[in-house]
């Protein structure tokens, strides 16, 4: 059966289905979409949280360590009840945007989370020596961020893979909906419920390739920052 | 002339308290004392990287260099030169005074080097570097020979003589060779736990 799989893979790439090509492309668009975005709101914030000290501090950051571990489908029946409640003018549900809501939040706790595990220690150092050579607060902001670069690309890495391998939340809000809201992995749940075991392999293994890519060329920049 | 008095930090667990002190211009002191007796607590309170309480007077324009060197994601130059940078000094101006300081210190064929890939001597040279290169009156050194080899303690030695015409230099180390070369003055630190 893997092995049909794996001919099956190549059968559906060369054949260059338009289907499954949508299905790469709405996934990938919605995946670094939502990490792109996730991270410009969890780097800034996780800068903000581990450089400067405020009350309920403690607790920020342990929500935020919560919500790193929240069960997708926990935070796919939020943003649903939220775009069937408050926000159901917005006609969002079984959109793009849903899911694109939905991933995004499910991403910001992971980078601001890693941004402040990481860099809480070595901030410390660098504010230090920073401030013994005379640095004023702008100048030791600019070093925090040139110093985090490694952290922020680590950060965006782990991002994108929970973002790329993400099912339960785009389900409920994106509902799977053939040529609109199917992605790969909704695509490959909903081949597993039908018994097509071939055509989950074979968009298993599309998956697998593409997030090897994407992770390579995301760890060549943090392996340059370190040469 | 620096003076220290009734100087107290409070950490969330500990106090130490610290006899008062008054350190010489232009000459190079080192602190003695055993570990855990306050040495660095005392240098980050003449640096003002800790609160504290009491008074410290005379210790303006203070650079401290720490035992662990904090290097920058950037070329050694690049680091050296962060203290001008930051203070919007002309670099080319002070190149002279670079270069003429890292070939004291054999790091002349480094300077285009990644500061992450040197030794730990190296690096500890580097930071030294860095922390002299603008010229502060009174510059803190804790454990400056750490991870040193011989040659670069003594290539150390012979830069520190110079330096103190131009600064007071206050240094914590245990390395008893290198406090016999310079020491104009020693106090031994006996901080005080409450």
């Amino acid at each position: 059966m893997i092995l049909e799989g794996i001919i099956e893979a190549f059968r559906l790439l060369f054949t260059f289905n338009k289907e499954i090509y949508e299905i790469i492309f709405l996934s990938l668009a919605l995946s670094l979409l939502s990490t792109i975005i996730a991270s410009v709101i969890g780097v800034v914030s996780g800068i903000a949280i581990s450089t400067n000290s405020f009350v309920g501090k403690k607790l920020l950051k342990k929500l935020i360590f919560t919500f790193m571990g929240i069960p997708p489908v926990v935070m796919g029946l939020f943003v649903l009840l939220m775009l069937i409640g408050p926000f159901d003018d917005l006609n969002l549900l079984f959109t793009f945007g849903a899911m694109l809501i939905a991933q995004t939040l499910l991403v910001i706790p992971i980078i601001t989370g890693n941004i402040i595990i990481s860099s809480e220690k070595t901030q410390k150092e660098v504010l230090e020596t920073a401030t013994t050579l005379g640095a004023n607060k702008k100048d030791k902001m600019y070093l925090i961020i040139a110093e985090t670069k490694p952290f922020i690309f680590m950060s965006m890495i782990l991002g994108f893979s929970r973002a790329i391998s993400e099912v339960g939340a785009v389900m409920l809000v994106g509902g799977n909906i053939r040529y609109k809201t199917r992605v790969m992995t909704t695509f490959i749940a909903q081949n597993n419920s039908m018994g097509e075991f071939e055509a989950s392999i074979a968009m298993g293994m599309i998956l697998l390739l593409l997030a090897f890519l994407i992770h390579t060329f995301l760890s060549k920049f943090r392996c340059d920052f370190y040469d | 002339m620096i003076e220290v008095q009734n100087l107290k930090v409070v950490y969330p667990e500990l106090t130490i308290t610290f006899d008062d002190v008054t350190f010489k211009e232009n000459a190079i002191t080192f602190i003695k004392g055993p570990n855990g007796s306050g040495k660095t607590t005392f240098l980050k309170s003449l640096s003002k990287l800790i609160r504290y309480e009491g008074t410290i007077t005379g210790n303006q324009d203070v650079t401290y260099n720490s035992p662990k060197p904090v290097l920058f994601h950037r070329t050694v130059l690049e680091n050296i030169t962060y203290p001008l940078h930051i203070r919007n000094l002309n670099v080319e101006l002070y190149m002279e005074a670079i270069n003429h300081f890292a070939e004291k210190l054999n790091l002349t064929p480094l300077l285009q080097k990644n500061a992450h890939k040197l030794s730990d001597g190296e690096q500890k040279k580097t930071s030294i570097l860095r922390s002299i290169v603008f010229g502060p009156k009174i510059l803190l050194l804790d454990e400056p020979t750490t991870s040193l080899d011989v040659e670069s303690i003594v290539e150390l030695t012979i830069l520190l003589k110079e330096l103190k015409k131009q600064m007071t230099i206050i240094i914590v180390s245990h390395d008893r060779s290198f406090i016999e070369d310079l020491h104009d003055d020693q106090i031994e630190l006996g901080g005080n736990y409450v």
